[in-house]
Formats: structure tokens, C-alpha cells, sequence
């Protein structure tokens, strides 16, 4: 009996929520069936916003690729910093939502879209290199700097997929971003893409970014394919102590060097060896600290969101030149050919590393000879690349630590890549 | 339809570019290999000003240290550092302990005679 005077009450009370009128007040006579059709509208409406009634298939396909990146961050520890957030991203970028209420990542005026802005204006890529400079030890490179070569001979990877992007039928510019990948640097990806394919920039930036997480996978079997144990077993003359002065000189010598060379490349080497000075010049220690540390955090977290976010399924946009509505979103057959090229490219600069490494110690005598497997490190994803030759290294001999040399090829490998991306967008632009 | 070929401005790219990267480098090694040489010169004849060294020759050895050197220092100098107080000189002293006399620790005004036999 109660039962059944409940449950009237209750829909008079969700209507009188939802459409705001009080049935009350005119007894039950006011209750015409225009209200049942507001109430059904209004929740046709709320039906019309809500996720459920835009999504499309390829959402879950993302938003399953969004929750595989979290696995892989928590599960097998690869690159957590940078999984994590681009995962969620992922997740924020493709939940389904009804278009033109400013909530995408691409609807000008959104919340996103401000936090996208640093992104696609090439601004968090320059901060993330001043944090990577401050945290940086050049030592090992400025004490032995013919390893700096090995992390030239690694850029092949990029040039490589440049000219295999041509053959796929890409577009110069699109080319020229695609091919960054193969320099193992996420920011350097980024902000090359930016510049010269911005509607290519999230396939860009998860494939660079899911190969450096890939790197202790990737390299291993290619390091053991193309050096033979013997060459492995080399161990390298312990490097010599670098003074105060070379570590102050090294980054505003390789500043202006570089940059000289490759002006494009200001904004990422010019924060990179200003970053570094801050750490080295021993008093400005407060600034060092907060690019190394908070600043560093802060731009991670909204560029990984922020790139996971624009990875959208689907987006339709209209063609300029045809006027006809295009598929720019990132489930395409282009995004499949960037993360093939990504692939080849990764294994390409690899290969390049170990084998100029090889060819090196033709050249070299006695305890100059370089184990060759810290070629592999040239490709610059610091510092997981260098870690992977360090375990190589341990694999073969127990004694043998290889670590600080790798670290040189893969700081030069830093250098390296942003030298390239300047190139790049200096011959595109 | 995949062109077999691409065209000139890609082949162009493609070795200029790889070429202008080792390029750059290749001028920072020359650089640096040149810099701790120049360090050296000028440390030397700094030495040279001072009457110890004005009368020999100053080996490159004597100046340059190897990292495994350095790292060796640094970890004897932070053990040093860290557990010095566990240098003990072994010696165990019983101090005198003085106090002197006020109202508020003499032993009489802290006593009661609670078990007096009356």
C-alpha cells in the first residue's frame, strides 16, 4: 500500500525538479501532458549531451589504447612520467561530447584548448629542455668528446625515416616531422610537428613517446645482432675529471656554436645549455633547482595530458583547398604509416650508433677502443637508452660498467636531434 | 600507388642535412678537444710564476686526474665526513659532579618524616 503512493510521489517530485513547476500549486489540474513533453525533452536533451549518445566505436578503441599506456606505466615501470599523463590524456581527449560547447580540446575557447595552446605555439618543448639541461652532467662528454660523434651517427634514424616518409607519400613538411621520431626525443618531436604538420602532431608525439618507453625492448635484440661478444666484452678507459672552467665553458661554447650552425634550433638548444649553465655555474643554484625540478614537473604534466588529449578518434575538418570534410583525427592510415616509420626509424638509428661505434675503433688503438654497444645510446632518449647499454654491458661482464660512457653519446644525442629538427625546419619552412 | 623514387629536394635533405648534424658536432669535439689543452697551458704557466715549480718541468700527469681517482677522494672524503664522530678516543672519564648547595635541592627540605616512631 505504501508501495504504491510512493512511487507517484516520486515523479511528481522529479518533475517538479525538471521542469521547474510547482504542480502543486494549481492541484493536479495543472498538470497537462505539455509537461510530460517538456520533462521527456529536457531529457532528451541531457540524453543528446551525455557521452553515451556521441560515442562512436573508435572512442573505446582510444580510450582502450589510453588505458594499455597506464598499464604499461604502472605494470612494467616504462616511463611513468610520461605514460601516465598521456594516457589519461588519452581517456580526457576521447570521451564522446556533443561539439560546439567548448569543452574540446580543439573548440576554441575551452579550457583545454588554452592548456593545448603551449603545445601548438611550440612553448612547453623549450621549457622541458631548460629542466633538461639543469639535471644534466656534461662531464662525460666534455672528457672524452669523440663520443659526441656516435650521437651525430644515430641522427641517421631520422634522415632515414625522412626519405622513407617521402617514398610513403607524405608531404615534405609532414616528412620532415615525421622523421623526428627517429631522434628518440618527445619534446624535440613536438615541437617540430608543431611547426610543420600540426594536424600530425598526436600520431607524432605517441609514437616518439611509446618507442622511448619501447627502448629497453627495442634495442636489446639489435644490439646483440650487430656487435659480437668479443667487441661487447671491451672495456673503456675510466674518463678523466673534468674541471669547474670546461663545465662552465661547455654550454655557452656549445651554444653559440650550434646555434650558429642551426639557428632554427634556438628555442631548444638555447634552453638546453642555458639550463645547463645554471647548474654549472654554481650560483644559481635556487634557479637550477626549480627548472630541474618544479618547472620541469609542471610542463610535463600539462604536455602529456595536453598531447594524449588532442589524439581525438575522429575529427572531421573541412578541407581548405576542396572544401570537402576530412577525416584529421588520429585513427587513420596515417598514423598507422607513423608508427611503422617510427618503428624502422628506431631500429634504423640504433643500428646507426653501433655501427659508426664499430667503425670507430678501426681507427683506434689499446685502451682508446670504445665498447661499441654505447653506440646504441647516440638516440637520446636520456636516460633510458644509456641504462639499456649499462645492462647490455653487466650482461656480458659483471665488472664491466658502461654507464658514464653511454652517457655521453646520449647527451650528444640530445644535441644531436635538436641540431636535426633545426635543419629540418630550416630546409621545410 | 608508391613512387619508387623520391624526388631531388629529399635526397638533398636527407644527406645535407646528416652531414650539417655531424658537421656541428664534429666542430664541438674539435673544440673541446682543444679547450682542456689551452686549461693546461695556461695552469702550467701559472705554476711556473710560483718559485715551487720554477725550476722543473711539469709533467701533464701531474695536473690531469683520472675520475676513478676523483671518485675515490670524494668517497673518502664523504666517509670522512659522516663518521668521524664515531672516532672515539677510547678514553672513559667519570666527571666530578659539582653542585652547589641552594634550598631547592638541599636533601633535608625534601624529606618527610612519614615512619618517624613517635
Amino acid at each position: 500500500m505504501i508501495k504504491s503512493f510512493k512511487l507517484p510521489l516520486l515523479l511528481l517530485l522529479f518533475m517538479f525538479l525538471l521542469t521547474g513547476t510547482n504542480v502543486f500549486a494549481g492541484g493536479f489540474d495543472s498538470m497537462k501532458p505539455e509537461i510530460f513533453e517538456k520533462a521527456w525533452e529536457g531529457l532528451a536533451k541531457f540524453w543528446n549531451f551525455t557521452g553515451f549518445a556521441n560515442a562512436h566505436y573508435t572512442n573505446f578503441i582510444m580510450i582502450a589504447v589510453g588505458l594499455f599506456f597506464i598499464f604499461l606505466a604502472i605494470r612494467y615501470d616504462y616511463e611513468p612520467l610520461l605514460l601516465i599523463p598521456i594516457g589519461v590524456g588519452i581517456l580526457i581527449g576521447n570521451v564522446p561530447f556533443l561539439a560546439g560547447n567548448k569543452i574540446g580540446l580543439y573548440e576554441e575557447g575551452s579550457v583545454l584548448n588554452y592548456l593545448y595552446f603551449g603545445v601548438r605555439q611550440g612553448i612547453y618543448p623549450p621549457l622541458i629542455f631548460l629542466g633538461i639541461g639543469a639535471m644534466t652532467d656534461f662531464s662525460s662528454l666534455i672528457s672524452n668528446p669523440k663520443l659526441m660523434i656516435l650521437g651525430a651517427a644515430a641522427q641517421v634514424g631520422i634522415f632515414a625515416t625522412f626519405w622513407g616518409a617521402a617514398i610513403l607519400g607524405f608531404m615534405p613538411a609532414e616528412s620532415g616531422a615525421i622523421a623526428i621520431i627517429g631522434g628518440a626525443d618527445g619534446p624535440t618531436a613536438i615541437f617540430l610537428s608543431s611547426k610543420l604538420a600540426p594536424h600530425l602532431m598526436g600520431a607524432i608525439a605517441i609514437a616518439a613517446y611509446s618507442y622511448m618507453a619501447l627502448v629497453p625492448v627495442i634495442q636489446p635484440p639489435i644490439m646483440r645482432l650487430l656487435v659480437p661478444k668479443k667487441e661487447r666484452l671491451i672495456k673503456m678507459k675510466p674518463p678523466r675529471a673534468v674541471s669547474k672552467l670546461e663545465k662552465i665553458l661547455f654550454p655557452i661554447i656549445g651554444l653559440l656554436l650550434t646555434t650558429f650552425i642551426s639557428p632554427s634550433a634556438l628555442p631548444l638548444l638555447g634552453m638546453l645549455f642555458f639550463g645547463n649553465l645554471l647548474k654549472e655555474s654554481g650560483v644559481t643554484e635556487r634557479l637550477a633547482d626549480t627548472a630541474r625540478n618544479s618547472l620541469i614537473n609542471i610542463v610535463t604534466i600539462l604536455l602529456g595530458v595536453t598531447v594524449g588529449a588532442s589524439t581525438q578518434a575522429v575529427r572531421m575538418v573541412t578541407d581548405p583547398d576542396t572544401g570537402e570534410l576530412i577525416n584529421k583525427g588520429f585513427l587513420s592510415p596515417d598514423s598507422i604509416k607513423i608508427f611503422a616509420l617510427g618503428a624502422i626509424s628506431f631500429v634504423v638509428a640504433t643500428a646507426g650508433g653501433l655501427i659508426f661505434a664499430r667503425i670507430m675503433n678501426l681507427f683506434l688503438k689499446g685502451d682508446n677502443r670504445i665498447n661499441p654497444l654505447i653506440g646504441a645510446a647516440g638516440v637520446s632518449a636520456v636516460p633510458d637508452s644509456a641504462r639499456v647499454v649499462q645492462n647490455e654491458g653487466l650482461k656480458c661482464d659483471p665488472t664491466n660498467h658502461l654507464l658514464m660512457h653511454a652517457m655521453a653519446p646520449n647527451v650528444s644525442g640530445v644535441i644531436g636531434s635538436a641540431v636535426a629538427a633545426g635543419i629540418l625546419l630550416a630546409f621545410l619552412m | 600507388m608508391i613512387p619508387a623514387f623520391v624526388d631531388n629536394e629529399t635526397w638533398t635533405i636527407t644527406i645535407l642535412g646528416w652531414l650539417i648534424v655531424f658537421a656541428a658536432l664534429i666542430f664541438l669535439v674539435g673544440i673541446f678537444l682543444v679547450v682542456p689543452r689551452l686549461i693546461l697551458w695556461s695552469t702550467k704557466r701559472a705554476l711556473r710564476k710560483k718559485s715551487k715549480y720554477s725550476n722543473r718541468e711539469i709533467k701533464d700527469e701531474e695536473l690531469i686526474l683520472s675520475g676513478e681517482i676523483n671518485a675515490a677522494i670524494a668517497l673518502a672524503l664523504y666517509l670522512y665526513f659522516n663518521e668521524i664522530h664515531d672516532e672515539e678516543s677510547n678514553i672513559i672519564t667519570i666527571k666530578e659532579v659539582r653542585r652547589r648547595y641552594s634550598p631547592w635541592n638541599s636533601k633535608l627540605y625534601g624529606m618527610n618524616n612519614v615512619n618517624f616512631p613517635r
